[in-house]
Protein backbone atom coordinates (compact mmCIF):
# COMPACT_ATOMS: atom_id res chain seq x y z
CA UNK A 1 0.00 0.00 0.00
CA UNK A 2 1.42 3.44 -1.22
CA UNK A 3 -2.14 5.96 0.08
CA UNK A 4 -0.91 9.37 -1.45
CA UNK A 5 -3.31 12.83 -0.69
CA UNK A 6 -4.85 13.81 -4.07
CA UNK A 7 -7.06 16.43 -3.53
CA UNK A 8 -9.23 17.87 -1.02
CA UNK A 9 -12.78 16.95 -1.16
CA UNK A 10 -13.81 20.43 -2.01
CA UNK A 11 -11.66 20.57 -4.76
CA UNK A 12 -13.93 18.06 -6.90
CA UNK A 13 -17.86 18.92 -6.66
CA UNK A 14 -20.70 16.41 -6.89
CA UNK A 15 -20.66 14.91 -9.77
CA UNK A 16 -18.04 16.27 -11.62
CA UNK A 17 -14.19 14.67 -12.63
CA UNK A 18 -11.10 16.38 -12.04
CA UNK A 19 -7.73 14.88 -13.58
CA UNK A 20 -4.55 15.20 -10.92
CA UNK A 21 -0.59 14.20 -11.27
CA UNK A 22 0.59 12.59 -8.26
CA UNK A 23 4.39 11.55 -8.26
CA UNK A 24 4.18 10.98 -11.94
CA UNK A 25 0.78 8.97 -12.19
CA UNK A 26 -2.37 10.86 -13.72
CA UNK A 27 -5.18 10.06 -11.68
CA UNK A 28 -9.50 11.14 -12.60
CA UNK A 29 -10.89 11.66 -9.34
CA UNK A 30 -14.96 11.74 -9.79
CA UNK A 31 -17.35 12.71 -6.58
CA UNK A 32 -20.45 10.60 -7.61
CA UNK A 33 -22.02 11.95 -4.61
CA UNK A 34 -22.54 8.90 -2.29
CA UNK A 35 -18.10 9.04 -2.31
CA UNK A 36 -15.43 9.21 -4.46
CA UNK A 37 -13.40 6.86 -7.29
CA UNK A 38 -10.47 7.26 -8.90
CA UNK A 39 -9.44 5.78 -11.83
CA UNK A 40 -6.50 6.18 -15.19
CA UNK A 41 -7.19 9.30 -17.38
CA UNK A 42 -7.88 7.17 -20.14
CA UNK A 43 -10.68 5.49 -21.58
CA UNK A 44 -10.21 1.79 -21.93
CA UNK A 45 -11.98 1.70 -25.26
CA UNK A 46 -9.60 4.11 -27.54
CA UNK A 47 -7.74 6.45 -25.26
CA UNK A 48 -10.13 9.39 -24.79
CA UNK A 49 -9.62 11.53 -21.84
CA UNK A 50 -11.83 11.36 -19.71
CA UNK A 51 -11.28 14.13 -17.40
CA UNK A 52 -12.37 16.06 -20.63
CA UNK A 53 -15.07 14.02 -21.97
CA UNK A 54 -16.80 11.76 -18.88
CA UNK A 55 -20.11 12.55 -17.98
CA UNK A 56 -21.32 11.91 -14.50
CA UNK A 57 -24.80 11.41 -13.44
CA UNK A 58 -26.15 9.17 -10.45
CA UNK A 59 -23.43 7.38 -9.79
CA UNK A 60 -22.92 6.30 -13.98
CA UNK A 61 -20.04 7.90 -15.60
CA UNK A 62 -20.31 8.03 -19.47
CA UNK A 63 -17.63 8.66 -22.31
CA UNK A 64 -19.39 10.99 -24.56
CA UNK A 65 -17.71 9.40 -27.37
CA UNK A 66 -18.58 6.28 -28.03
CA UNK A 67 -21.01 5.53 -24.97
CA UNK A 68 -19.44 3.31 -22.76
CA UNK A 69 -20.67 3.55 -18.90
CA UNK A 70 -19.86 2.55 -15.40
CA UNK A 71 -21.11 2.31 -12.37
CA UNK A 72 -18.74 4.36 -10.21
CA UNK A 73 -19.68 2.24 -7.01
CA UNK A 74 -18.51 -0.42 -8.33
CA UNK A 75 -16.17 0.30 -11.32
CA UNK A 76 -18.28 -2.16 -13.35
CA UNK A 77 -19.15 -1.73 -16.67
CA UNK A 78 -22.66 -0.62 -17.96
CA UNK A 79 -24.57 -0.14 -21.05
CA UNK A 80 -22.26 -0.40 -24.17
CA UNK A 81 -18.96 -0.63 -22.44
CA UNK A 82 -17.09 -3.63 -23.42
CA UNK A 83 -14.22 -3.39 -20.59
CA UNK A 84 -14.27 -2.26 -17.21
CA UNK A 85 -12.92 0.65 -15.62
CA UNK A 86 -9.63 0.07 -13.52
CA UNK A 87 -9.81 1.80 -10.19
CA UNK A 88 -8.01 2.76 -7.74
CA UNK A 89 -8.70 2.16 -3.87
CA UNK A 90 -9.54 5.65 -2.52
CA UNK A 91 -10.65 6.29 0.78
CA UNK A 92 -10.90 10.13 2.84
CA UNK A 93 -9.15 11.17 5.42
CA UNK A 94 -10.73 14.34 7.08
CA UNK A 95 -11.09 16.56 4.12
CA UNK A 96 -8.24 14.97 1.86
CA UNK A 97 -9.16 12.53 -0.60
CA UNK A 98 -6.41 9.95 -0.85
CA UNK A 99 -5.27 6.94 -2.97
CA UNK A 100 -3.44 3.61 -2.68
CA UNK A 101 -0.90 4.40 -5.50
CA UNK A 102 1.44 1.24 -5.04
CA UNK A 103 0.71 0.05 -8.71
CA UNK A 104 -0.02 2.57 -11.83
CA UNK A 105 -3.37 0.91 -13.58
CA UNK A 106 -2.92 1.32 -16.80
CA UNK A 107 -5.06 0.47 -19.72
CA UNK A 108 -4.35 -1.69 -22.66
CA UNK A 109 -5.52 -0.76 -25.53
CA UNK A 110 -4.89 -2.48 -29.23
CA UNK A 111 -2.11 -1.57 -30.95
CA UNK A 112 -1.73 -0.52 -34.67
CA UNK A 113 -0.46 -3.23 -36.74
CA UNK A 114 3.75 -2.84 -36.69
CA UNK A 115 4.09 -5.13 -39.57
CA UNK A 116 6.74 -3.55 -41.66
CA UNK A 117 4.34 -1.87 -44.01
CA UNK A 118 7.36 -0.71 -46.66
CA UNK A 119 6.50 -2.98 -49.58
CA UNK A 120 2.65 -2.42 -49.43
CA UNK A 121 2.71 -1.56 -52.83
CA UNK A 122 4.78 -4.50 -53.56
CA UNK A 123 7.53 -4.96 -56.29
CA UNK A 124 4.96 -4.66 -59.42
CA UNK B 1 9.68 45.54 -89.04
CA UNK B 2 6.08 47.41 -89.60
CA UNK B 3 2.75 46.53 -87.75
CA UNK B 4 1.24 43.24 -89.09
CA UNK B 5 -2.34 42.73 -90.29
CA UNK B 6 -4.63 39.73 -89.14
CA UNK B 7 -3.10 37.61 -91.87
CA UNK B 8 0.66 38.53 -91.09
CA UNK B 9 0.38 38.27 -87.91
CA UNK B 10 -1.15 34.70 -87.41
CA UNK B 11 1.31 33.14 -90.17
CA UNK B 12 3.91 30.96 -88.60
CA UNK B 13 7.11 32.63 -87.15
CA UNK B 14 10.15 32.17 -89.22
CA UNK B 15 11.23 29.59 -86.71
CA UNK B 16 11.65 25.48 -86.17
CA UNK B 17 8.96 23.43 -85.14
CA UNK B 18 9.10 23.14 -81.54
CA UNK B 19 11.11 26.67 -81.64
CA UNK B 20 7.70 28.41 -80.13
CA UNK B 21 3.83 27.00 -78.47
CA UNK B 22 0.43 27.28 -79.84
CA UNK B 23 -0.94 29.76 -76.94
CA UNK B 24 -4.15 27.10 -76.93
CA UNK B 25 -1.83 24.86 -74.47
CA UNK B 26 -2.05 27.58 -72.43
CA UNK B 27 -6.16 28.21 -72.21
CA UNK B 28 -7.90 25.46 -73.90
CA UNK B 29 -10.84 23.64 -70.91
CA UNK B 30 -10.14 20.07 -73.11
CA UNK B 31 -6.09 20.31 -72.30
CA UNK B 32 -6.42 21.58 -69.06
CA UNK B 33 -8.01 18.15 -68.13
CA UNK B 34 -6.20 16.08 -70.37
CA UNK B 35 -3.24 17.46 -68.34
CA UNK B 36 -5.09 16.18 -65.18
CA UNK B 37 -4.78 12.78 -66.12
CA UNK B 38 -2.29 12.14 -68.32
CA UNK B 39 0.29 14.10 -66.52
CA UNK B 40 -0.75 15.49 -62.96
CA UNK B 41 -2.29 11.74 -61.98
CA UNK B 42 0.87 10.30 -63.00
CA UNK B 43 3.68 11.64 -61.76
CA UNK B 44 5.76 12.56 -58.30
CA UNK B 45 4.54 15.69 -56.78
CA UNK B 46 6.42 17.47 -53.85
CA UNK B 47 3.39 18.36 -51.98
CA UNK B 48 4.64 19.55 -48.69
CA UNK B 49 7.85 19.29 -46.11
CA UNK B 50 8.90 17.18 -43.35
CA UNK B 51 9.27 20.10 -41.16
CA UNK B 52 5.49 20.94 -41.75
CA UNK B 53 5.01 17.37 -39.40
CA UNK B 54 7.23 17.22 -36.81
CA UNK B 55 6.24 15.39 -34.38
CA UNK B 56 4.16 11.83 -34.74
CA UNK B 57 0.37 12.17 -35.44
CA UNK B 58 1.09 15.35 -37.10
CA UNK B 59 -0.89 15.63 -40.39
CA UNK B 60 -0.36 18.36 -43.72
CA UNK B 61 -3.46 17.84 -45.99
CA UNK B 62 -2.67 19.44 -50.07
CA UNK B 63 -4.31 17.75 -53.15
CA UNK B 64 -3.05 16.56 -56.62
CA UNK B 65 -5.20 17.26 -59.66
CA UNK B 66 -8.72 17.59 -57.26
CA UNK B 67 -7.87 14.84 -55.44
CA UNK B 68 -7.43 15.72 -51.76
CA UNK B 69 -4.69 13.84 -49.80
CA UNK B 70 -3.66 13.53 -45.96
CA UNK B 71 0.19 12.99 -44.95
CA UNK B 72 0.37 11.94 -41.90
CA UNK B 73 3.50 10.97 -39.34
CA UNK B 74 2.77 8.02 -37.61
CA UNK B 75 4.21 7.01 -34.24
CA UNK B 76 6.94 4.70 -35.90
CA UNK B 77 7.34 8.03 -37.28
CA UNK B 78 7.40 6.69 -40.43
CA UNK B 79 5.36 9.41 -42.79
CA UNK B 80 2.72 8.08 -45.17
CA UNK B 81 0.06 9.53 -47.32
CA UNK B 82 -3.43 8.83 -48.03
CA UNK B 83 -6.52 10.22 -49.99
CA UNK B 84 -8.50 12.09 -47.58
CA UNK B 85 -11.61 10.69 -48.43
CA UNK B 86 -13.64 8.42 -45.91
CA UNK B 87 -14.81 5.49 -47.73
CA UNK B 88 -17.78 5.75 -46.01
CA UNK B 89 -20.20 8.32 -47.60
CA UNK B 90 -17.00 10.07 -49.17
CA UNK B 91 -16.49 13.12 -46.95
CA UNK B 92 -13.35 14.95 -46.82
CA UNK B 93 -11.98 13.53 -43.53
CA UNK B 94 -9.83 16.32 -42.36
CA UNK B 95 -10.82 20.21 -43.18
CA UNK B 96 -7.96 21.65 -41.40
CA UNK B 97 -4.26 22.52 -43.57
CA UNK B 98 -2.14 20.80 -40.71
CA UNK B 99 -2.37 20.18 -36.79
CA UNK B 100 -2.17 17.42 -34.88
CA UNK B 101 -4.29 13.77 -34.05
CA UNK B 102 -2.61 13.37 -30.76
CA UNK B 103 -5.41 15.07 -28.61
CA UNK B 104 -9.06 13.87 -28.79
CA UNK B 105 -11.23 15.78 -32.05
CA UNK B 106 -14.74 16.63 -30.78
CA UNK B 107 -15.82 13.11 -32.71
CA UNK B 108 -13.31 10.79 -32.44
CA UNK B 109 -10.51 10.10 -29.86
CA UNK B 110 -6.94 10.75 -29.36
CA UNK B 111 -3.81 9.29 -32.07
CA UNK B 112 -6.79 8.58 -34.76
CA UNK B 113 -7.76 10.66 -37.62
CA UNK B 114 -11.94 10.29 -37.60
CA UNK B 115 -14.27 11.52 -40.19
CA UNK B 116 -16.93 13.99 -38.30
CA UNK B 117 -19.70 12.79 -40.14
CA UNK B 118 -20.41 9.35 -39.06
CA UNK B 119 -16.99 8.78 -36.44
CA UNK B 120 -15.64 5.92 -38.39
CA UNK B 121 -12.01 6.10 -36.82
CA UNK B 122 -8.46 5.77 -39.00
CA UNK B 123 -5.04 4.81 -37.42
CA UNK B 124 -2.02 6.61 -38.62
CA UNK B 125 -1.17 3.44 -41.37
CA UNK B 126 -4.96 4.08 -42.66
CA UNK B 127 -6.47 1.10 -40.79
CA UNK B 128 -10.40 1.28 -40.22
CA UNK B 129 -10.02 1.04 -36.65
CA UNK B 130 -13.61 2.05 -35.30
CA UNK B 131 -16.97 2.00 -37.09
CA UNK B 132 -19.74 3.51 -35.04
CA UNK B 133 -22.71 0.75 -34.36
CA UNK B 134 -20.76 -1.19 -36.78
CA UNK B 135 -22.91 -5.01 -36.12
CA UNK B 136 -26.09 -2.98 -35.33
CA UNK B 137 -25.80 -1.62 -38.94
CA UNK B 138 -23.82 -3.90 -41.07
CA UNK B 139 -24.21 -7.13 -39.31
CA UNK B 140 -21.11 -9.68 -40.84
CA UNK B 141 -21.24 -7.56 -44.26
CA UNK B 142 -19.09 -4.77 -44.10
CA UNK B 143 -15.86 -5.31 -41.47
CA UNK B 144 -13.63 -2.05 -40.47
CA UNK B 145 -11.06 -4.32 -41.47
CA UNK B 146 -12.22 -4.17 -44.93
CA UNK B 147 -12.39 -0.18 -44.91
CA UNK B 148 -8.90 0.81 -44.76
CA UNK B 149 -7.47 4.23 -46.31
CA UNK B 150 -6.57 4.50 -49.83
CA UNK B 151 -2.76 4.44 -48.74
CA UNK B 152 -0.36 6.33 -51.38
CA UNK B 153 2.84 6.17 -52.73
CA UNK B 154 5.16 8.43 -50.64
CA UNK B 155 8.78 9.27 -50.56
CA UNK B 156 10.52 11.63 -48.45
CA UNK B 157 13.49 12.61 -50.45
CA UNK B 158 16.16 16.00 -51.23
CA UNK B 159 16.33 18.12 -48.98
CA UNK B 160 13.04 16.20 -46.76
CA UNK B 161 10.57 16.96 -49.15
CA UNK B 162 7.55 14.25 -49.48
CA UNK B 163 7.00 13.44 -52.40
CA UNK B 164 3.56 11.57 -53.21
CA UNK B 165 2.17 9.85 -56.85
CA UNK B 166 -1.23 9.24 -56.91
CA UNK B 167 -0.05 6.40 -59.41
CA UNK B 168 0.47 3.26 -57.94
CA UNK B 169 2.08 1.60 -61.26
CA UNK B 170 4.55 4.56 -61.36
CA UNK B 171 7.60 3.45 -62.66
CA UNK B 172 10.22 5.58 -61.15
CA UNK B 173 11.58 6.06 -57.45
CA UNK B 174 11.73 10.17 -56.93
CA UNK B 175 15.50 9.32 -57.30
CA UNK B 176 15.28 7.97 -60.66
CA UNK B 177 13.05 10.37 -61.55
CA UNK B 178 14.86 13.14 -60.76
CA UNK B 179 17.46 11.82 -63.18
CA UNK B 180 20.26 13.63 -61.57
CA UNK B 181 18.81 17.42 -61.89
CA UNK B 182 19.26 17.99 -58.31
CA UNK B 183 23.12 16.29 -57.81
CA UNK B 184 24.41 19.91 -58.14
CA UNK B 185 22.87 20.94 -54.40
CA UNK B 186 22.30 17.67 -53.07
CA UNK B 187 24.87 18.13 -50.29
CA UNK B 188 23.97 21.25 -49.49
CA UNK B 189 20.32 20.03 -48.73
CA UNK B 190 21.11 16.57 -47.38
CA UNK B 191 24.07 17.61 -45.25
CA UNK B 192 21.78 18.43 -42.15
CA UNK B 193 17.98 18.50 -41.53
CA UNK B 194 16.10 21.43 -43.63
CA UNK B 195 12.83 23.63 -42.03
CA UNK B 196 10.37 25.36 -43.49
CA UNK B 197 10.25 29.07 -42.19
CA UNK B 198 8.01 30.68 -45.00
CA UNK B 199 5.01 29.87 -46.85
CA UNK B 200 2.28 31.33 -48.75
CA UNK B 201 0.30 30.80 -51.43
CA UNK B 202 -0.60 33.13 -54.92
CA UNK B 203 -3.80 31.82 -57.06
CA UNK B 204 -2.70 33.73 -60.51
CA UNK B 205 -4.67 34.46 -63.46
CA UNK B 206 -2.42 32.01 -65.72
CA UNK B 207 -2.02 28.85 -66.90
CA UNK B 208 0.48 26.82 -64.80
CA UNK B 209 2.92 26.17 -67.66
CA UNK B 210 3.54 29.47 -68.12
CA UNK B 211 5.02 30.29 -64.67
CA UNK B 212 7.31 27.23 -64.95
CA UNK B 213 8.57 28.97 -68.17
CA UNK B 214 9.25 31.87 -66.36
CA UNK B 215 10.91 29.83 -64.05
CA UNK B 216 13.12 28.26 -66.82
CA UNK B 217 14.58 30.89 -68.85
CA UNK B 218 16.49 34.04 -67.16
CA UNK B 219 15.94 35.85 -70.68
CA UNK B 220 13.29 37.97 -68.53
CA UNK B 221 16.15 39.00 -66.19
CA UNK B 222 15.59 42.32 -67.85
CA UNK B 223 12.42 42.46 -65.81
CA UNK B 224 14.27 41.93 -62.69
CA UNK B 225 16.35 45.18 -62.24
CA UNK B 226 18.03 43.54 -58.92
CA UNK B 227 19.07 40.60 -61.02
CA UNK B 228 21.13 42.96 -63.24
CA UNK B 229 22.39 45.09 -60.66
CA UNK B 230 23.99 41.89 -58.64
CA UNK B 231 24.69 40.03 -61.99
CA UNK B 232 25.17 41.18 -65.18
CA UNK B 233 28.42 40.12 -65.72
CA UNK B 234 30.81 37.95 -67.58
CA UNK B 235 30.11 34.92 -64.80
CA UNK B 236 26.38 35.50 -65.30
CA UNK B 237 26.88 35.01 -69.02
CA UNK B 238 28.73 31.92 -68.66
CA UNK B 239 25.83 30.18 -66.61
CA UNK B 240 24.68 27.25 -68.63
CA UNK B 241 21.04 25.38 -69.15
CA UNK B 242 21.72 21.64 -68.42
CA UNK B 243 18.83 19.42 -69.46
CA UNK B 244 17.72 16.15 -67.65
CA UNK B 245 15.61 13.08 -68.27
CA UNK B 246 11.90 13.70 -67.85
CA UNK B 247 11.69 17.06 -68.66
CA UNK B 248 14.07 18.48 -66.16
CA UNK B 249 16.57 21.20 -66.46
CA UNK B 250 19.03 23.17 -64.08
CA UNK B 251 20.55 26.12 -64.45
CA UNK B 252 24.05 26.11 -63.02
CA UNK B 253 25.73 28.84 -60.74
CA UNK B 254 27.89 32.40 -60.22
CA UNK B 255 28.48 34.69 -57.77
CA UNK B 256 26.15 36.77 -56.92
CA UNK B 257 27.11 40.11 -56.19
CA UNK B 258 24.69 41.16 -53.45
CA UNK B 259 26.49 44.00 -52.05
CA UNK B 260 25.51 45.82 -55.27
CA UNK B 261 22.20 46.43 -54.24
CA UNK B 262 21.65 49.59 -52.16
CA UNK B 263 20.50 48.13 -48.82
CA UNK B 264 21.32 44.38 -49.08
CA UNK B 265 24.20 42.30 -47.68
CA UNK B 266 26.74 39.65 -48.59
CA UNK B 267 24.98 35.87 -47.57
CA UNK B 268 28.45 34.11 -47.51
CA UNK B 269 28.35 33.60 -43.96
CA UNK B 270 24.61 31.58 -43.94
CA UNK B 271 25.42 30.27 -47.10
CA UNK B 272 23.87 26.35 -46.81
CA UNK B 273 26.48 23.49 -45.66
CA UNK B 274 29.40 22.86 -48.45
CA UNK B 275 27.91 25.31 -50.80
CA UNK B 276 30.89 27.96 -51.68
CA UNK B 277 29.73 31.50 -50.87
CA UNK B 278 26.78 33.29 -52.77
CA UNK B 279 25.86 30.79 -55.54
CA UNK B 280 23.09 30.36 -56.84
CA UNK B 281 20.83 27.58 -58.80
CA UNK B 282 17.94 26.83 -59.62
CA UNK B 283 16.19 23.26 -60.77
CA UNK B 284 12.71 23.26 -62.84
CA UNK B 285 11.39 19.78 -62.32
CA UNK B 286 8.69 18.59 -64.70
CA UNK B 287 5.48 19.02 -64.47
CA UNK B 288 6.05 22.59 -62.48
CA UNK B 289 8.17 22.24 -59.48
CA UNK B 290 10.90 24.80 -58.80
CA UNK B 291 13.86 24.73 -56.46
CA UNK B 292 15.88 27.69 -56.48
CA UNK B 293 19.02 28.13 -53.66
CA UNK B 294 20.08 31.38 -53.80
CA UNK B 295 23.40 30.86 -50.90
CA UNK B 296 21.57 31.02 -47.35
CA UNK B 297 17.56 30.46 -48.36
CA UNK B 298 16.28 27.71 -50.47
CA UNK B 299 12.51 28.26 -51.97
CA UNK B 300 10.25 25.99 -53.86
CA UNK B 301 7.29 26.34 -55.59
CA UNK B 302 4.91 23.69 -56.22
CA UNK B 303 2.05 24.72 -58.99
CA UNK B 304 -1.25 23.27 -58.80
CA UNK B 305 -3.43 24.23 -62.06
CA UNK B 306 -6.86 25.15 -61.17
CA UNK B 307 -7.97 26.07 -64.64
CA UNK B 308 -6.73 26.59 -68.01
CA UNK B 309 -6.50 29.53 -67.10
CA UNK B 310 -5.94 29.48 -63.47
CA UNK B 311 -3.21 27.99 -61.11
CA UNK B 312 -2.21 27.80 -57.36
CA UNK B 313 1.31 28.65 -56.54
CA UNK B 314 2.57 27.20 -53.02
CA UNK B 315 5.85 29.04 -52.18
CA UNK B 316 8.42 27.51 -49.23
CA UNK B 317 11.75 29.49 -47.59
CA UNK B 318 13.49 26.93 -46.14
CA UNK B 319 16.80 26.99 -43.85
CA UNK B 320 18.28 24.67 -41.85
CA UNK B 321 16.53 23.60 -38.29
CA UNK B 322 19.75 24.11 -36.51
CA UNK B 323 19.45 27.88 -37.07
CA UNK B 324 20.15 29.96 -34.12
CA UNK B 325 16.97 32.78 -33.53
CA UNK B 326 19.62 35.34 -35.12
CA UNK B 327 20.46 33.68 -38.25
CA UNK B 328 17.08 32.50 -38.98
CA UNK B 329 15.78 35.86 -38.64
CA UNK B 330 19.02 36.97 -41.28
CA UNK B 331 17.83 33.75 -43.66
CA UNK B 332 14.03 35.31 -43.26
CA UNK B 333 15.38 38.62 -44.35
CA UNK B 334 17.31 37.39 -47.07
CA UNK B 335 14.31 35.28 -48.27
CA UNK B 336 11.99 37.87 -48.46
CA UNK B 337 13.99 40.77 -49.38
CA UNK B 338 13.68 39.24 -52.88
CA UNK B 339 11.11 36.18 -52.99
CA UNK B 340 8.86 37.38 -49.86
CA UNK B 341 4.94 38.86 -51.69
CA UNK B 342 6.52 42.38 -50.82
CA UNK B 343 10.52 41.25 -51.77
CA UNK B 344 12.13 42.65 -54.82
CA UNK B 345 11.41 40.04 -57.43
CA UNK B 346 8.48 37.93 -57.04
CA UNK B 347 5.80 40.20 -57.57
CA UNK B 348 7.52 41.04 -61.07
CA UNK B 349 7.70 37.59 -62.22
CA UNK B 350 3.95 37.31 -61.20
CA UNK B 351 2.89 40.86 -62.64
CA UNK B 352 4.80 38.95 -65.82
CA UNK B 353 2.51 35.70 -65.85
CA UNK B 354 -0.71 37.69 -64.97
CA UNK B 355 -0.29 40.34 -67.99
CA UNK B 356 0.06 36.52 -70.25
CA UNK B 357 -2.49 35.10 -68.71
CA UNK B 358 -5.10 38.32 -69.89
CA UNK B 359 -3.68 37.99 -73.18
CA UNK B 360 -4.60 34.16 -73.56
CA UNK B 361 -8.10 33.47 -71.38
CA UNK B 362 -10.18 30.90 -71.96
CA UNK B 363 -11.00 31.69 -76.07
CA UNK B 364 -8.43 33.93 -77.05
CA UNK B 365 -7.47 33.71 -80.44
CA UNK B 366 -4.33 31.28 -80.85
CA UNK B 367 -1.04 33.02 -80.76
CA UNK B 368 2.52 32.02 -81.25
CA UNK B 369 4.44 31.89 -78.32
CA UNK B 370 8.25 31.89 -79.01
CA UNK B 371 11.02 30.03 -76.72
CA UNK B 372 13.31 29.94 -80.01
CA UNK B 373 16.48 31.64 -78.67
CA UNK B 374 19.98 30.02 -79.40
CA UNK B 375 22.93 30.73 -77.59
CA UNK B 376 25.16 27.45 -77.11
CA UNK B 377 22.89 26.61 -74.02
CA UNK B 378 24.10 29.64 -71.93
CA UNK B 379 22.23 31.64 -69.43
CA UNK B 380 19.88 33.70 -72.17
CA UNK B 381 19.02 30.37 -74.51
CA UNK B 382 15.80 28.96 -73.86
CA UNK B 383 16.42 25.58 -74.42
CA UNK B 384 14.65 24.99 -70.59
CA UNK B 385 11.44 25.39 -72.51
CA UNK B 386 12.03 23.77 -75.58
CA UNK B 387 13.21 20.52 -73.25
CA UNK B 388 9.80 20.92 -70.97
CA UNK B 389 7.34 21.22 -74.04
CA UNK B 390 8.95 18.09 -75.95
CA UNK B 391 8.24 15.96 -72.42
CA UNK B 392 4.93 17.56 -72.39
CA UNK B 393 4.18 16.82 -76.56
CA UNK B 394 5.23 12.95 -75.28
CA UNK B 395 2.93 12.64 -72.04
CA UNK B 396 -0.01 14.40 -74.01
CA UNK B 397 0.94 12.88 -77.09
CA UNK B 398 -0.06 16.44 -78.47
CA UNK B 399 2.56 19.11 -80.51
CA UNK B 400 2.95 21.80 -78.84
CA UNK B 401 3.15 24.03 -81.63
CA UNK B 402 -0.08 22.94 -82.73
CA UNK B 403 -1.32 21.16 -79.81
CA UNK B 404 -4.56 19.45 -82.61
CA UNK B 405 -1.94 17.70 -83.94
CA UNK B 406 -0.28 14.17 -82.13
CA UNK B 407 3.60 14.26 -81.19
CA UNK B 408 6.26 14.05 -83.36
CA UNK B 409 9.65 14.59 -81.97
CA UNK B 410 11.52 17.76 -83.45
CA UNK B 411 15.04 18.07 -82.93
CA UNK B 412 15.96 20.11 -79.32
Amino acid sequence: MNWKRVCAASDVPENTLKRFDIDGIAIVIANYGAGFQGFPPYCPHMEEPLADSGMLDGGILTCSKHLWQWDLRTGEKVGLAEKPLLCYDIKTEGDDVMADLEIELINEYDVEDDMDDDDFFGSD
Amino acid sequence: MPARNHKQWTSPPSLKAGEWVDSRIYSDPDIFEEEQEKIFKKVWIPVCHESELPEPYDFRTVSIAREPIIVVRGPDNEVRAFLNVCPHRGMMIERRPSGSFAPAQPSGNPKHMTCMFHAWQFDMKGNCAYISREEEGYQDRIKKEDQGLRRLRCEVKFGGFIWVTLNDQVETTVEEWADGAFDCIREAIDTEPLQVFHYHKAIIGCNYKLWHDTNSEFYHDYMHYHNRVTGFNDEYFARKNIAFGNGHVNVNSFEVKYDQYEGFESRAELSFPTFPPNQWYMIDMFPGMNFNLRGSALRCDVMTPLGPDKVMIEFRGLGLKSDSAEDRQHRIEHHNSIWGPFGRNLHEDLIGVAGQGATMQTGSEPRRILHGRHEDNFIHDEVGMRHFYAEWGKWMDRMPSDPMKKYMAAAE
